[in-house]
């Protein structure tokens, strides 16, 4: 935790009316990394990059953003970043290529030869108007227009909503060369499989809070290993101490035990008769279910354990 | 009626689930329109008793409104100003059926491009619904509003004392109106290829026909030109002077002949297009500072109204070097003049001012449709990426503020060029440069009505269409306010009434000092509320 921090929140609150959005969220996103910034609709990612962007004013907490106050340094702060938005909304008369060269301008610039070798990659046409664009294509817009820039962060707010495989693809790599560059990436997302991919921490969100975060092994760590078997003899209960989460279906066995631990459960299921076996890794997605399928109480279970690291 | 006019069985499938639902969620919208409609036609007859008591003041009121021709442009020919109901009937009947097509006109638009605009459309369209049926839907609201407008107010303004013949033929000529822009505009939606493309077009519509109506009834013209305009058919009911229904038969044909061709285009047009196709654009951008962009948005809609304004230019001036044959006309006004109580340089003078006025209230409308494009675009999330770049807040809004202030004075000191030009060569009593002047004069009312849109936007935003308030406030109290004896804290609500009569003697510019002040606070409150709110909400 020595690196220099990009950005900094600490127990931000935020209110619409009398509907709380953000309840306390902390957040640290250090210079260098990808950040995977994950949770479900309405969690409150897209309300935290707004008052990142000094867009909101936060209720209370303390906001730090490359060193400065988003809200106070608007003008010097924005200079250093590009925000690709997750539902882009264009200019109805405007072409692609004028929104692009609009939105560099008011940042400071582009790099013009990564501006043309970005329009080609994600196949952009950049002479249609605003409103011919499929919400795809807009996203390739606002995509473009953030990465051909030269900046220490991006804040990228479920960028690759309505894209295509390939072209995420395409972004993938782009992002890569982004982060070569040394760019730092805040990457908000609901889609597993790209934080994934790219980050190297994650933190995740639900109902205004960070209820985890870490590195996506650390997160691996913190879930359990999914065991499926199908048994020749039929166990009693108390021959499985060990596993958790227990539940026996005639022959077929399904239950969880900490990754640590799976070769202590083989040790227990072998003499039993294994007639088949599935051990399933930790995935994000079993984490990702297990945080939003518990109820409320499990949540707030994992605050103070969070705070607690 | 228009079911006939409807291109295949089925296509209607829908139609009156989409019109409840529509009534419900848009209905409310139309509300303000049967308000004012209503308010404008009964304060006529409730008022009238009390500030024209007797017979000698109400000759008072004919001498004030024909010494005063600007007002016929507006309002149309006074047949009868002895009771209430003609009084009535000649300042409502054009304002009134004005302002529910207008509703009207907006009512259609947002049921029909707008909701394709936003996508809404597309959901409803994948729906068991047929091709038309929003479109029928749209219309419908339109149609109903607008005889909901003209019911109420006639039927208020009969228990309020006027004449039930005259109210509720009055009210009906607001309902015709209303229904004739229902008609145009679901044309437009056709035509236009966006929401506001089409309400512009059926707006332009309707401000021309209104301008050329004011002309043939105030410079004599022939008959036949006003038989020839659609809105001069409601003129020719002549309520409390005839009260003739026939020419209503017209407005009935001309709706259901527009909407059927509305329905005939709809056919032939994809989802989402207009009948004019976009062409491809330049794959580079040259908009690239907060204040080229304020340009580039507004430009299209800018452009047009530079040319509303040569034409108003023209038409004014026009009108202008007749005041002397206007004036000659009118008996009462001969006696007042061979009295001595006023000279014809200070009827003159008083004449170019009200005309200045009015040119100055109409560029108000794109003065504060250039701040409330602000706020459209910050709820369609296109002010977040602009202010996610190194734009300060402050710079951004300022942008657009000095965007609509430079925009109303040019557009006011073209209008005040062109009358200038033509009233100084007329030999009739004023310089180009007295006009010129009146014309600058006129500018800082029009900046202070811009300054009450740039507060409600910045600090205000969900009350930032009563900016609209500004407008019609001043509309009313400088044209109406006069002749119904106000006293001069109530017109000095309207930043026009302080402008000088530049002609008179002395003329007193303390007014435009005041004016200055409350612009300046005005646009303090917005800056700094601007800067300090959240955004989107």
């Amino acid at each position: 935790m020595g690196a220099e921090a990009v950005i900094e929140i600490e127990g931000l609150t935020k209110s619409f009316g009398r509907f709380p959005a953000l309840r306390g969220l902390d957040l640290r996103v250090e210079r260098g990394e990808v950040h995977g910034f994950l949770g479900p609709n309405g969690a409150g990612k897209s309300s935290t990059i707004r008052v990142l962007l000094g867009l909101l004013r936060a209720d209370s907490g303390t906001v730090r953003l490359l060193g400065g106050d988003p809200w106070a340094d608007v003008v010097a702060l924005h200079r250093r970043l590009a925000y690709v938005p997750g539902d882009v909304s264009l200019w109805p008369g405007m072409t692609g290529g004028e929104a692009i060269d609009l939105l560099g301008s008011l940042r400071g610039g582009l790099d013009e030869r990564r501006r043309a070798e970005l329009v080609e990659r994600f196949e952009l046409d950049p002479t249609k108007r605003g409103r011919q664009y499929s919400k795809g294509n807009r996203q390739k817009v606002a995509i473009v227009a953030a990465l051909a820039s030269d900046v220490e962060l991006l804040v990228l707010d479920e960028p690759t909503s309505g894209l295509d495989p390939l072209m995420e693809n395409v972004f993938q790599e782009a992002v890569g060369e982004a982060t070569q560059r040394g760019a730092t990436v805040l990457l908000s997302s609901h889609i597993l499989a790209e934080a994934e991919a790219l980050a190297d921490r994650i933190s995740i969100i639900r109902d205004g809070r960070v209820v985890r975060s870490g590195t996506l092994a650390d997160l691996r760590g913190q879930t359990r290993t999914t065991i499926h078997a199908t048994l020749a003899r039929v166990p009693g209960h108390d021959e499985l101490a060990g596993l958790g989460d227990v539940r026996v279906d005639g022959d077929r066995l399904t239950a969880t035990v900490e990754s640590t631990r799976v070769g202590a459960a083989m040790a227990l299921l072998t003499p039993l008769g294994l007639t088949s076996l599935t051990v399933a890794p930790p995935s994000l997605e079993s984490l990702f279910l297990r945080l939003y399928g518990d109820d409320e109480r499990a949540s707030d279970e994992a605050v103070p354990d969070e705070r607690a690291r | 009626m228009t079911a006939v006019s409807a291109p295949r069985a089925g296509s209607l499938v829908g139609t009156r689930t989409l019109l409840h639902a529509t009534m419900r969620h848009d209905g409310r919208l139309f509300a303000p329109w049967v308000l004012v409609a209503t308010l404008l036609s009964t304060s006529s007859v409730v008022v009238y008793p009390w500030v024209f008591p007797d017979q000698a003041s109400r000759e008072a009121l004919a001498v004030a409104i024909g010494a005063n021709p600007a007002l016929g442009l507006i309002f149309g020919p006074a047949y009868d100003l002895s009771t209430a109901d003609g009084f009535n009937a000649w300042r409502t009947l054009a304002l009134g059926g004005f302002l529910v097509a207008l509703g009207a006109v907006f009512a259609v638009t947002r049921a029909t491009r707008a909701q394709e605009d936003s996508g809404q459309a597309e959901l409803l369209a994948s729906g068991v619904l047929g091709r038309s049926s929003r479109l029928m839907a749209g219309v419908a609201l339109a149609l109903v509003g607008s005889l909901a407008a003209g019911l109420v107010a006639g039927v208020t303004t009969g228990l309020c004392g006027g004449a039930w013949s005259s109210s509720l033929l009055l009210g009906a000529t607001y309902t015709a109106t209303g229904w004739m822009f229902a008609g145009v505009a679901a044309v437009t939606a056709q035509v236009g290829s966006d929401a506001r493309t089409a309400s512009a077009l059926a707006v332009g519509t309707l401000g021309t026909l209104f301008l050329l109506r004011g002309l043939s009834t105030s410079l004599d013209a022939p008959a036949w030109t006003r038989w020839a305009n659609p809105l001069g058919w409601t003129l020719e009911t002549r309520p409390a002077t005839g009260d003739h229904w026939a020419p209503l038969l017209l407005t009935v044909a001309f709706t259901v002949a527009a909407v059927g061709a509305a329905f005939a285009l709809q056919a032939r047009r994809d989802f989402g297009q207009g009948m004019l196709a976009q062409r491809p654009g330049p794959a580079r951008g040259t908009a690239r500072t907060p204040w080229r962009l304020a340009v580039r948005v507004n430009r299209p809609s800018l452009l047009t109204w530079t040319c509303v304004f040569v034409v108003l230019g023209v038409v004014f001036g026009h009108f202008t070097t007749s005041i002397e044959d206007l004036l000659a006309g009118e008996p009462a006004v001969q006696r007042i003049l061979a009295a001595g109580a006023a000279s014809p340089a200070q009827l003159t003078g008083a004449f170019v001012r009200t005309v200045l006025s009015l040119v100055g209230i109409i560029a108000c409308v794109p003065g504060v449709q250039v701040l409330l494009r602000v706020r459209a675009e910050e709820l369609e999330d296109r002010v977040e990426p602009v202010l996610a770049g190194a734009v300060a807040r402050t710079r951004f809004y300022a942008s657009h503020l000095l965007l609509a202030l430079g925009t109303v004075a040019v557009l006011v000191l073209l209008a005040g060029t062109v009358v200038a030009v033509l009233a100084g060569g007329a030999d009739i009593g004023v310089s180009t440069r007295d006009v010129l002047v009146q014309a600058a004069a006129t500018v800082p009312a029009v900046w202070t009505v811009v300054a009450l849109a740039t507060a409600l936007v910045g600090a205000r935003p969900a009350a930032s269409r009563a900016a609209w308030a500004g407008v019609l406030v001043s509309f009313l109290l400088t044209l109406l306010g006069p002749t119904f004896g106000l006293d001069d804290w109530v017109l000095g609500i309207s930043p026009f009434w302080h402008v000088p009569t530049v002609t008179a003697g002395d003329p007193d510019w303390t007014g435009l000092g005041w004016l200055a002040l409350v612009t300046a606070g005005l646009v303090t409150v917005g800056l700094a509320g601007f800067r300090h709110r959240d955004l989107a909400r």
